[in-house]
This record gives C-alpha cells, sequence and structure tokens, in this order.
C-alpha cells in the first residue's frame, strides 16, 4: 500500500457545467498528480474543525495554497488587502499543529507555509508589495511571479533542490517571523522562500507553487518521508502485537 | 473513540472560482457537510489515481453523482443525450468493485447508485423521457437545477418495499428531490426496494447480505433528511468497531 498523503482543499464558490456558484471543496488538480506521481496515495481533506484525529490514517501531509489566513491567529487586525475564510483557517491550525506534534512529514506550499510559520508561533506580513516596495512575488492575476531562492548551505530543501533554484511564486503576503521554525531560503529581495523544522523528520513550507511542475524533488522527499514513517508504525506495531502474545501480530 | 472515516468520491474538473480556471480535484460541500453532519469525517478521494489500496484507510464510502456512465460498460450503444467520463467511471468501477469485494459499507447517490448496479452486471436507461414520456426527474427545462436550493429539483414520491433495509430506514413513503436523465434498469447484485409511483422507475438499491449497500436515486445531501448518511456512519462505525453498538457485538 502507498503512503496515504492527505492535502488540505480550499473550500470556493465555484462554476462548472450547470452548476454555479456552489460551495465546493476543491483542489488544484496539480497537487494530486504531483503526490501521485511521487508515488503516493492523496485524498483531500476538507475543512472540519471538530478534531484532527484523520491524521491517524494518513502517512503525510501536504498543506495547500489558498487566501491569507485570519491576522487575529498571529494577534494583528486585519489589513486592508487581507482577504480570509475562517473555515479553513480554523481546521487547518488544528490540523497542523497536531501534525507537528505527531512527527507526522508535512509540505506546506505558499499559504500552508504560512501556515506552518504560524502554527509556529510566527507572523506574517499581509501585503508584502508595502515592505518589499514591488510587486515581483504576483506581477498580475493569474500570473506566477519567477524568483531565484537562496538557500541556506547543510539546509534541507538546499539538499533537495540543487543547483537548480528557479521557482514561481504567487503570493501577496510572507512569512515576517518563522516562530520555532528555522527559515532556510530566501529570495533575492529577502522575502522568506522556505522554512523547516531540523528538529522534526520533515516538516518543510515552501512560498512558491513545486506542484504546478509536479516536482518530483520535494513531493518525492514528501513521500519518502511518509513511507518511512509508515514502514517505521508497521514495526513498532508489530512488536507490539508480539509483545502481547497477539498471533495476528 | 475517533469518528468513522466516509471517503467521498469526487470529480476532477474543469473549474472556475475567483478568477481561476483551473482543473480541480472537487466535491459540492453539501457531500462534506452531511458527512460531518452524521458523525463521520470526510476525505475526498481523486478519480483518477490507479488504485484501490486508499480503501484500506476508510471505514465507509460514498460515491457521489455526477455524469453519465459508459453505456460501454453494459455492452449499450450511447444514447445522442449520454455524456460520460471515461476517466472517472473506470476509476469508480474499479473502487466500487473492491468496496463490495471488501465489505467496505457503500452508500451510492445518483450516479452512484447507478454504478453500483453498472459494477455487478447491472444496466441503466439512458434517456428517461424516451421511457416515461416526461421530464419530472429532473428540474423544470432552462431553470439552474441548484441555483438556490433543493427547491430547485424535480419532487416525487418514492414508496418501499415491505422489509427491506431502506424501510427500515426511511418507512414506507417519502417525497425527494430528483435530477437525473438516466436511471437503474437492471440492478446488477442488488435489490430494487423503492419506486417513483408514478411510473415505477427504480429509485432505492440495496444489497442482499450482512455488509452495508444502498444506493439513492435522489440528492440526500442536498435536503435535512440526512437518515441514510446516518445509516451509513453507523455501519462504517460498527464495522470498525468505532461504536457502542459495535463493541457490545
Amino acid at each position: 500500500m502507498r503512503p496515504v498523503i492527505g492535502i488540505t482543499t480550499y473550500v470556493e464558490p465555484a462554476t462548472w457545467g450547470v452548476w454555479h456558484d456552489l460551495a465546493t471543496a476543491l483542489v488544484p488538480h496539480d497537487y494530486v498528480a504531483a503526490v501521485t506521481g511521487a508515488g503516493g496515495r492523496a485524498v483531500l481533506l476538507p475543512p472540519d474543525d471538530l478534531d484532527a484525529d484523520v491524521i491517524g490514517v494518513l502517512d503525510g501531509l501536504v498543506l495547500s495554497g489558498g487566501a491569507d489566513l485570519d491576522p487575529e491567529l498571529y494577534g494583528a487586525e486585519p489589513g486592508p488587502l487581507t482577504v480570509t475564510r475562517p473555515e479553513r483557517d480554523s481546521a487547518e491550525v488544528l490540523l497542523a499543529r497536531a501534525a507537528l506534534e505527531a512527527d507526522l512529514p508535512v509540505l506546506g506550499v505558499c499559504r500552508g507555509m504560512q501556515l506552518l510559520a504560524v502554527a509556529a508561533g510566527g507572523s506574517l506580513h499581509q501585503h508584502l508589495p508595502d515592505v518589499l516596495g514591488h510587486e515581483g512575488h504576483r506581477p498580475a492575476p493569474a500570473v506566477y511571479g519567477r524568483q531565484e531562492a537562496i538557500f541556506a548551505p547543510g539546509s534541507r530543501v538546499a539538499a533537495l533542490m540543487g543547483d537548480d533554484r528557479v521557482v514561481q511564486c504567487y503570493h501577496h503576503q510572507g512569512v515576517a517571523d518563522a516562530g520555532s521554525l528555522r527559515v532556510t531560503g530566501l529570495a533575492e529581495d529577502g522575502a522568506v522562500e522556505a522554512v523547516e523544522d531540523p528538529a522534526r523528520s520533515f516538516v518543510l513550507g515552501v512560498q512558491w507553487h513545486p506542484e504546478v511542475v509536479r516536482d518530483k524533488r520535494l513531493f518525492g522527499a514528501l513521500t519518502a518521508a511518509a513511507s518511512a514513517r509508515k514502514a517505521t508504525d508497521k514495526t513498532a506495531h508489530k512488536a507490539k502485537s508480539e509483545a502481547a502474545g497477539d498471533p495476528m501480530g | 473513540m475517533r469518528r468513522p472515516l466516509i471517503g467521498l468520491t469526487s470529480y476532477a474538473e474543469q473549474v472556475k472560482y475567483n478568477g481561476n480556471d483551473v482543473m480541480a480535484g472537487m466535491l459540492p460541500m453539501s457531500y462534506v457537510k452531511a458527512v460531518h453532519a452524521t458523525g463521520g469525517r470526510a476525505v475526498l478521494i481523486t478519480p483518477d489515481d490507479p488504485g484501490t489500496d486508499v480503501l484500506e484507510s476508510l471505514d465507509g464510502i460514498v460515491f457521489a453523482g455526477g455524469g453519465d456512465i459508459d453505456p460501454a460498460h453494459w455492452g449499450a450503444e450511447p444514447h445522442p443525450e449520454t455524456d460520460a467520463d471515461p476517466v472517472r467511471d473506470l476509476s469508480e468501477l474499479m473502487l466500487m468493485r473492491a468496496a463490495l469485494d471488501a465489505g467496505l459499507p457503500v452508500l451510492g447517490v445518483c450516479r452512484g447508485m447507478q454504478l453500483m448496479a453498472v459494477a455487478t452486471g447491472g444496466s441503466l436507461h439512458q434517456h428517461l423521457p424516451d421511457i416515461v414520456g416526461h421530464d419530472r426527474h429532473r428540474a423544470a427545462a432552462g431553470t439552474d437545477p441548484l441555483a438556490a436550493d433543493s427547491s430547485s429539483f424535480g419532487r416525487h414520491d418514492v414508496v418501499l418495499q415491505r422489509g427491506s433495509r431502506a424501510m427500515g430506514m426511511l418507512g414506507g413513503r417519502v417525497t425527494v428531490n430528483s435530477f437525473h436523465h438516466q436511471a437503474v434498469d437492471d440492478p446488477g447484485r442488488f435489490t430494487v426496494s423503492g419506486w417513483c409511483p408514478d411510473d415505477r422507475i427504480v429509485e432505492i438499491i440495496e444489497g442482499r447480505d450482512r455488509t452495508f449497500a444502498l444506493g439513492v436515486q435522489w440528492h440526500p445531501e442536498r435536503t435535512s433528511d440526512l437518515r441514510v448518511f446516518a445509516a451509513l456512519a453507523e455501519a462504517a462505525a460498527h464495522r470498525s468497531g468505532l461504536s457502542r453498538t459495535g463493541l457490545a457485538a
């Protein structure tokens, strides 16, 4: 059985076929294809803030992109350009914290990276052009900005990305303070491009969109970490069963 | 005790939302909310993945509504009004057969019920107005079937077979919404346990053995009557030893 990788979904009024502006759980298919292509089995996780028990069946988690996080989560007032989805926020903060607690392998993408930073006690810039003085990280609607990232020597992301450091960005917010995470990637203008938690098995957040190029470097590392955890779980379970004299193992 | 994990088959569709126009894995939130309201935890299963291993993680599965099933699967030529999605068909037929083989509790909604029939050797009527001479099983021509609420569906009664599992759940007669132009002709391995009294169109099919397998032609997720979702959640909890009744059994 392949490692099961959960992908958080957006909830948006969507239009297709005969339907118009119907509340829909959705995620760009690129995420699913990236997980499948890297050997994982994707399941989509629509928001649900009752509990985070679903992580019990997951071997890995992708925190997807989307709208802005509610600034209340990091103790700020909303700026004029901040657009939030409270239903996603409450469910995903719960999920992210439970995943970190359980040492579940996590890849955060765009909003997902920002969520990792906030869940780790950090904070965001609510409108990066105010800080950087340019729109290069979101040049125009539905147009990705091309950035060349600089990675911290010895970091996980540096090892995974190698020499090809060109990334596709689309965001207007950014990490101001990564909390207990380590900033391991920057754009040339100083915007945070990657964060990691060196104390955990696999916690990586990237500000860009690796799913649009089905980047096997990152999604492959996630599924590899998920498979490794799954194998460890199985061994632990087997040892426990044998110790208890359970013939079913 | 964790909630039963209920998989929902989803679509891969080109959708428009917030100025985006992308291929997305998606499902109307009404299904997700129906699962959460009846004590389950919903995850979405994307239709393009060549494998059934995901079923091992689930306690129950809902085959959701959607487009027509390719009539080649029961050896018929396509009707001019038939519009099929071959990728989704193959993926869901594989999942359906594997779920039934594994004894996983199954709920089929609209297309999902038709899939239960086709997956087990049954067949469909491809265009109901040709058979019954009226179009009351879907919303009036020219109306947006789901734009406002369930009142935009056609509505009619369903009479239930005495002694059936469905009657135990729903009683002898229910009024349902309706939005379909195809219907079950031969229910395959299943038993018909509900009909539209006006035209004898099949509205409910169910399994004969102990495994919970129920198909309904209407859209309970668009109503406040979620009894069939509650029954699925209960069967899922029971099978996985998550309910008090499950522990006592």
